[in-house]
């Protein structure tokens, strides 16, 4: 069952996260529950494939707000970084960067 | 202004979270629900429909920028150019910098920034920023006149108080307009011309001040207040004006009338310079053709002392600041003057203006009708007047006292005067009335009329300012009079000018060829004096002998009488 402890050892920012929802942890909680069946990354990761680095950056950019705004501080490093090497178009390989982003999100789904 | 800022917490306002992300949707809508009603679309398409189908209702929109289908900016743009939308503000919701510069060129009227501030920022960023907007609603809505676009009167007044904080030393003009006879276009051309009148003129002034600092409002129907850096070009302006309505109407009776307070002392208030200018604008009110007027000072001083006067009567009356003062009249006929009557001039010791000319309040409430309350006051005095001497004396002083136009329209002026003399025991014939010879040629059957009923009553009837009417001979024949009263302007002169003086031969051979007596007023010196007694006038009244004095003075007039008898 995802808690906030668990949260807090995965390297969320809580706090921060629980006081944009009014410190109403069942719903920063649901909130969280919510974004596990998020599909952006895969998203992400097919437009890196066909190197469409447009839908690439719509699909980081989403999910960069997302994530800040539930403060998930893992997750939201290597997407924030993808989404500015992204905005500027940078042809570059993202696999690491991909990969570190999807490791984070499994961990984040396992929480539950 | 203040009215403005008070807003109806009590409406629960309404707002629209535009985000294609679900998390922040519902992250948004979880800070912002308990206070307001929210509601959600996922990209700009969609928004676009809940906007138009709340146009009315929706307070705020809060929008993301990158989304599918529609993006921010794009919505944006539609919002900025649709006059019925454009209306609701926008908080677009953004983690980049250079968008907020962006979405604030395109009409966002703020931003928050992702990841979101604290709930509480939120919140009172939300709540202020509709605050705002519906303080503009309101102002947008009531700051200019719906037919002429022109400012409304309030707004007017405040955007002229701005104008003077900012350029103190532009000398500027307060300039009224008024359509002449404005109400009878509506009536005889219908309401549509009347608003092409109003619609154009307005026209006219915009094109006046435009790429000036000049201001403009309609006022109230058809008078227009204007605000312009000084000129004097005020001609050629009305006749432009007057040239543009007439081709907009297509019929050239029409005209306008400009009243013009020149280079505005800015120390006086807003609303008193325009009423300056007003002034101007009403001395013109009766022309037919476009004219202007600048406004004289004196004239309106003029004025505010001639309402002062008005506005005091009633407690000056009750406080017996009117004064009833006596000058003599001398039958000249025989080797000395014999005091014959006497007539009853009122005087105002006002309290703090001092004693007020007559000449300033007589003719002032003759053409109001005030005069009636005044007369009735001096016939009731004189009256009292009368008995009291008669008693001290044993000798009945007749007083002729002024009976004014208005006075001869009242229904029951005989029977009122009837019950003053008796009332103080005294006989009709004691009491002489004084009427202006132009009151018969204004209403000659009515005066004639109510003259023969007061004479069959008794009472004596002077017909007073003699010359300076325009009576017929055939009239004067027909007149019921006891004396004719020579208009003094004919006596003032009457040693030097020798049009005057047969003037006066062919007054008095009227006189005697009616078989009454003629008095003669102000007469100030004995060559005056002597040459009257040489024409074979009957009565003199005048300076020569004595100003009008007060009862206790006049006693002496009196008592040399008795002496002599």
């Amino acid at each position: 069952m995802l808690t906030l402890d668990k949260l807090r050892e995965y390297g969320a920012d809580v706090d921060d996260g629980l006081a944009r929802c009014m410190n109403m942890e069942g719903f920063y909680l649901d909130l969280i529950k919510s974004i596990m069946t998020d599909t952006k990354l895969d998203e992400l990761e097919a437009a890196l494939a066909t190197n469409d680095l447009d839908a690439a950056f719509e699909a980081a950019h989403a999910m960069k707000g997302m994530y800040a705004n539930l403060s998930l501080t893992p997750i939201l490093d290597p997407i924030l970084e993808m989404t500015e090497l992204l905005r500027s178009r940078t042809d570059t390989d993202y696999s690491e960067l991909l990969n570190e982003a999807k490791k984070q999100f499994s961990l984040l789904t396992e929480l539950a | 202004m203040q009215e403005l800022s008070r807003h109806n917490q009590n409406i629960r306002r309404k707002i629209l979270v535009v985000d294609d992300e679900l998390v922040n949707r519902r992250l948004l809508g979880f800070i912002l629900g308990r206070d307001y009603d929210v509601i959600y679309a996922e990209n700009g398409i969609e928004a676009l429909d809940l906007i138009r189908n709340n146009e009315r209702t929706l307070s705020l929109i809060m929008l993301d920028l990158l989304m599918p289908e529609m993006n921010g900016y794009e919505l944006l743009e539609i919002i900025r150019n649709d006059a019925n939308l454009k209306r609701i503000p926008v908080i677009v919701l953004t983690s980049e910098k250079s968008a907020e510069v962006k979405s604030l060129q395109l009409g966002a009227a703020d931003f928050i920034p992702k990841p979101y501030d604290m709930p509480e920022v939120i919140l009172a960023r939300v709540q202020r920023l509709i605050e705002l907007a519906e303080d503009n609603i309101i102002i947008h809505e009531t700051e200019t006149d719906d037919l002429t676009e022109l400012y409304s009167k309030v707004f007017f007044f405040q955007y002229v108080k701005r104008h003077d904080r900012y350029y103190p030393d532009e000398q500027m003009d307060a300039v009224v307009l008024n359509v002449n006879r404005f109400h009878l276009i509506n009536e005889l051309y219908g309401r549509d011309t009347g608003d092409l009148v109003l619609r154009t003129l307005a026209d006219c002034i915009r094109g006046l001040i435009s790429d000036t600092n000049g201001l403009a409002c309609r006022c109230e129907s058809d008078s227009f207040y204007v605000y312009k850096p000084h000129s004097e070009d005020y001609d050629h302006i009305i006749k432009t004006f007057t040239d543009k309505l007439i081709e907009a109407i297509g019929f050239t009776n029409i005209s306008i009338r400009c009243g013009i307070y020149s280079g505005v002392d800015i120390s006086m208030n807003v609303e008193e310079r325009f009423d300056t200018a007003l002034v101007a604008c009403s001395n013109l009110r009766g022309t037919y053709t476009s004219s202007f007027a600048y406004y004289d000072t004196d004239l309106h001083e003029k004025e505010l002392f001639s309402e002062r006067l008005v506005t005091e009567m009633d407690e000056a009356l009750s406080q017996k600041q009117f004064k009833v003062f006596y000058q003599p009249k001398f039958d000249i006929r025989g080797d000395k003057p014999v005091l014959t009557s006497a007539e009853a001039l009122i005087r105002w010791f006002h309290p703090e203006l001092g004693m007020v000319s007559p000449g300033a309040f007589i003719p002032l409430f003759e053409s109001n009708g005030l005069i009636q309350k005044l007369d009735q006051y001096v016939w009731k005095e004189a009256a009292v007047q009368i008995k009291a001497w008669k008693d001290k004396f044993g000798l009945v002083i007749p007083v002729s006292v002024n009976v004014s136009r208005v006075d001869i329209c009242y229904p029951q002026l005989s029977e009122m005067l009837l019950d003053i003399v008796h009332s103080n025991g005294l006989e009709p014939n004691d009491y002489l009335l004084e009427i202006t010879e132009s009151a018969y040629t204004d209403n000659s059957s009515q005066i004639i009329d109510t003259v023969n009923k007061l004479r069959d009553l008794g009472f004596k009837v002077e017909m007073d300012d003699f010359g300076c009417g325009y009576s017929s001979l055939n009239m004067l024949a027909a007149l019921p009079i006891d004396a004719l009263k020579l208009d003094m302007r004919f006596i003032r002169n009457i040693c030097e000018n020798e049009k005057d003086r047969r003037m006066v031969k062919l007054m008095l051979d009227i006189a005697e060829f009616l078989g009454v007596p003629v008095i003669a007023e102000g007469v100030e010196s004995k060559e005056q004096l002597d040459l009257l007694k040489q024409m074979k006038c009957d009565i003199i009244q005048g300076y020569y002998f004595s100003k009008p004095v007060a009862p206790d003075e006049f006693e002496k007039f009196i008592v040399d009488k008795k002496n002599s008898l």
